[in-house]
């Protein structure tokens, strides 16, 4: 995907989470969220640095224009930007780094893909629930609520990835 | 090269993530009241952490002070419950007490590997310290000044094979030499107990007074199993109260009728 198409979906896919947030109210369990694995799918060519100030306004924006708690989503969504790096490193191998590729299901295999959301969702929902709660909820809820959201931002991941994540191979 | 800047890199990172995480914080504290009062309590909590730790790392280093404090003030007390003795009704005649000086000093160089152990204490001449001085713990003697300088004094440790104290097992029993073991820190071995004299195992053993170095009463050791030396005489073990691997501030005693008793002998 180019660069300027990435960052169109990019935006798409922010104002849908915001409609996420303002509409789709399940349950107490279910945080739906679909930014980290914005974040991960952020071209490899674009710096640490440049991830984390992408987090910082993705989150930032989502706070402003969503419902909730100003700051949470950022709070949460800044340390994905810190560790993609890194992860896409121990997950996916230092030849997709050195090369400037992206990942794709296709390329990597369903087995990879799936570890990396796992992780990204957790950093992100495990900041965000343990500050939304403020210490002030049981820890079984938290739980639950963990576990219920980690599975379901995933299933959403999978649908998205090979939107924003496509087999760029001839 | 590339390291210096790879490193730069990562701490730009750090610093950068730092500088967003708090402000999304500040963010969240300042739009919801009740993540204001967890964040403000785990601030505090750090906080209070940081600062305990702080406190023990300062009272570590300061431990040296009080440690040379408590040995001004026990040394005070020591000489405070010297002069009242002297006021009380004189209970054992053969007491010595008095007719010592007392010197606190600090060892600056002591050795414990060896069969000729010796230290060197930071008080010399000047401090009023004179060879052939004792020098003494609460828990037991430690050695005897053999040299003397300016503003320090060698002395041979009691943990020196050429080193025999006069002892008495328990306060009014048979008189021997003790002597180091040569093995341990805390062991030695008190000589020449008639087969006569009774003891039992636990006795406290002290100095006798029978030395123009020493006083008398100080305890040194606990008595443990004996063995019968050629038929004759009693050898038996002793627990030093004062273990050497744990010494540092000792107190100088001096005889202050030495010389006159030196006389006499000649």
């Amino acid at each position: 995907m180019r660069k300027s198409s990435f960052f169109f979906v990019y935006a798409l896919m922010v104002i849908a989470q915001i409609l996420i947030c303002n509409y789709f109210h399940l349950t107490s369990f279910v945080m739906l969220s679909i930014l980290p694995v914005l974040v991960l799918c952020i071209p490899i060519r674009i710096s640490t640095t440049g991830s984390l100030l992408i987090a910082f306004v993705t989150g930032f924006v989502v706070d402003l224009l969503a419902e909730g708690v100003l700051g949470l989503n950022t709070l949460a969504l800044v340390p994905v930007g810190l560790i993609r790096i890194p992860l896409i490193r121990l997950v996916f191998g230092e030849d997709l780094i050195s090369r400037n590729e992206d990942f794709s299901v296709r390329k990597y295999g369903f087995g990879k893909v799936t570890l990396a959301i796992l992780i990204v969702q957790a950093v992100f929902l495990i900041i965000y629930i343990l500050a939304d709660g403020a210490g002030t909820r049981p820890i079984e809820f938290n739980a639950i609520r963990f576990g219920a959201s980690l599975l379901a931002g995933y299933l959403l991941s999978l649908i998205l990835i090979d939107t924003l994540a496509p087999d760029t191979r001839k | 090269m590339a390291g210096n800047r790879n490193i730069f890199q990562k701490v730009l990172n750090a610093a950068i993530f730092i500088l967003m995480e708090v402000a999304a914080l500040n963010m969240i504290s300042h739009n919801a009241a009740l993540q204001n009062i967890w964040l403000s309590r785990g601030a505090h909590r750090i906080m209070g952490a940081l600062w305990g730790t702080s406190e023990s790392v300062r009272y570590y280093f300061s431990l040296r002070k009080q440690n040379e404090a408590l040995a001004e003030e026990n040394f005070d007390l020591r000489q405070q419950l010297l002069r009242a003795g002297k006021n009380l009704p004189v209970e054992r005649p053969d007491s010595s007490a008095g007719a010592f000086t007392y010197i606190p000093a600090e060892i600056s160089v002591i050795s414990r590997n060896k069969q000729h152990n010796y230290m060197i204490i930071n008080k010399g001449y000047e401090d009023g310290i004179q060879a052939n001085s004792g020098i003494i713990t609460g828990k037991g003697v430690i050695g005897i000044i053999d040299a003397v300088g300016k503003h320090h004094a060698y002395a041979l440790t009691f943990m020196n094979t050429d080193v025999s104290i006069s002892a008495r097992l328990g306060s009014e029993g048979a008189v021997g030499p003790l002597v180091w073991d040569g093995l341990s820190s805390s062991g030695a071995i008190l000589k020449e107990i008639p087969l006569q004299f009774k003891y039992e195992p636990g006795d406290t053993v002290y100095t006798s007074g029978y030395s123009s170095i020493f006083p008398s009463d100080i305890p040194l050791g606990i008595a443990g199993d004996s063995r019968i030396i050629n038929g004759a005489t009693n050898e038996i073990k002793v627990r030093l109260l004062q273990d050497f691997s744990a010494l540092r501030y000792v107190t100088v005693v001096h005889n202050n009728n030495l010389e006159e008793m030196e006389a006499l002998l000649q």
